[in-house]
């Protein structure tokens, strides 16, 4: 490639003020040597400057309000990609069936100083609100209720307007379906839990 | 731009108001046609507002927008190339020989305003002719003055091929203007 190729592949650069500090040397000394390469820099600049200096073309004063306007009237087109797949219908009763595990595994620590106790016995856990210093959980086995002994439970838990009744009845967990418990783990005998607010 | 996602109709018609003359010249450049610009435009910024919570935030809103004006602009060249096709050259031919705005300048004499219309309308023309995809860039780069990063964004190219399809556009305009440029130098 002789000089003038090189420099002539440097004017894009050159426009763009992107060459380094030596091509900018090398190609203002060829330019200044060379009358054709100078010659040809300058049409090609003239070419580019008669580019940028062409007239704006404007757009009308009331563009905005009748842009606004149609697309207002305009309707989105729903994105289909976006679609989500149906949810597996097993999803649902799963998350029930981990929510119920969940609130008795909270719950066993708490009552289960009676669990076992009286086999055939039904097994209660009833948070009652006590007359001072807040509510108590209490863990019952047969009828009559007992205190579970440092089961205070924080006051600010519980809302005191109106009682709520929650009654769990005992199921077994397999493969993510419940089903009720016909038969429950060896040592646990009870056919429901209330809890009481 | 957060707030049009929030339909706030006076953030949407500010918003226009600040674009709609670079949008409107880009596509008036690209598709040398003035007569239909503002309802060019106008289509612009109906789909901004229709896609409006498509928008990326921490992206470039005027990279968003040229984007949707290039391809809008890439749509109505082919749209209007199928319809010569289909009936006559006389559309294209009036549509690509749209005489420009000019400005008054009040100390051009008649003779020389004429000679600047004719060149500026013989420049646009000539950007008109060079292919599409070399005259988007062109057009990006020499007229609106975006940087080669934020054409690659709109375009959707890598840098080199941003960088590669503006020198050839450069390089067929001057080839077409070359008479033009020749005769200039004579004295």
């Amino acid at each position: 490639m002789n000089r003038c190729d090189q420099a002539r592949r440097l004017f894009d650069a050159l426009w763009d003020d992107e060459v380094t500090q030596a091509e900018r040397e090398w190609l203002e000394g060829h330019l200044g040597a060379c009358p054709a390469c100078r010659h040809a820099y300058e049409q090609y600049a003239r070419t580019l400057e008669a580019v940028a200096a062409l007239p704006r073309v404007e757009t009308s004063r009331d563009l905005a309000e009748r842009a606004l306007a149609a697309a207002r009237r305009a309707q989105p087109v729903p994105d289909r990609l976006a679609v989500a797949p149906p949810t597996p219908r097993w999803v649902p009763v799963t998350a029930a069936a981990a929510l119920v595990l969940v609130t008795l595994a909270l719950l066993l620590p708490t009552i289960s100083p009676r669990v076992g106790t009286r086999p055939g016995g039904s097994l209660t856990a009833r948070v009652e609100p006590a007359p001072v210093g807040g509510p108590r959980l209490l863990a019952t086995a047969g009828p009559s209720p007992a205190a579970a002994p440092g089961a205070t439970l924080a006051d600010s838990l519980f809302d005191r307007s109106e009682d709520v009744e929650f009654i769990l009845d005992p199921v077994v967990l397999h493969r993510g379906r419940a089903r009720p418990a016909g038969n429950l783990p060896a040592g646990v005998q009870a056919e429901q839990v209330v809890i009481s607010f | 731009m957060g707030r049009v996602a929030e339909d706030d109709d006076r953030a949407f018609t500010e918003l226009v108001r600040r674009f709609q003359g670079r949008v409107g010249n880009l596509i008036a450049r690209v598709l040398n046609d003035r007569e239909n610009v503002d309802d060019l435009a106008q289509e612009v910024f109906v789909r901004v507002f229709v896609h409006r919570r498509n928008y990326r935030r921490g992206s470039r809103f005027s990279t968003w927008v040229f984007t949707i004006a290039a391809n809008l602009a890439k749509n109505e060249i082919r749209r209007r190339v199928r319809r010569r096709n289909w009936f006559s050259l006389d559309a294209l031919t009036e549509v690509l020989s749209d005489s420009l705005p000019q400005l008054a300048d009040p100390t051009e004499s008649r003779e020389q305003g004429l000679e600047r219309e004719q060149l500026q309308g013989t420049l646009a023309r000539a950007i008109a002719t060079v292919p599409e995809k070399y005259r988007l860039a062109l057009v990006l780069r020499d007229i609106e003055g975006l940087a080669y990063e934020e054409i690659a964004d709109v375009l959707g190219l890598p840098g080199g091929t941003v960088r590669s399809r503006i020198n050839r556009a450069r390089a067929m305009l001057q080839r077409k203007l070359q008479p033009l440029l020749r005769k200039q130098d004579v004295p």
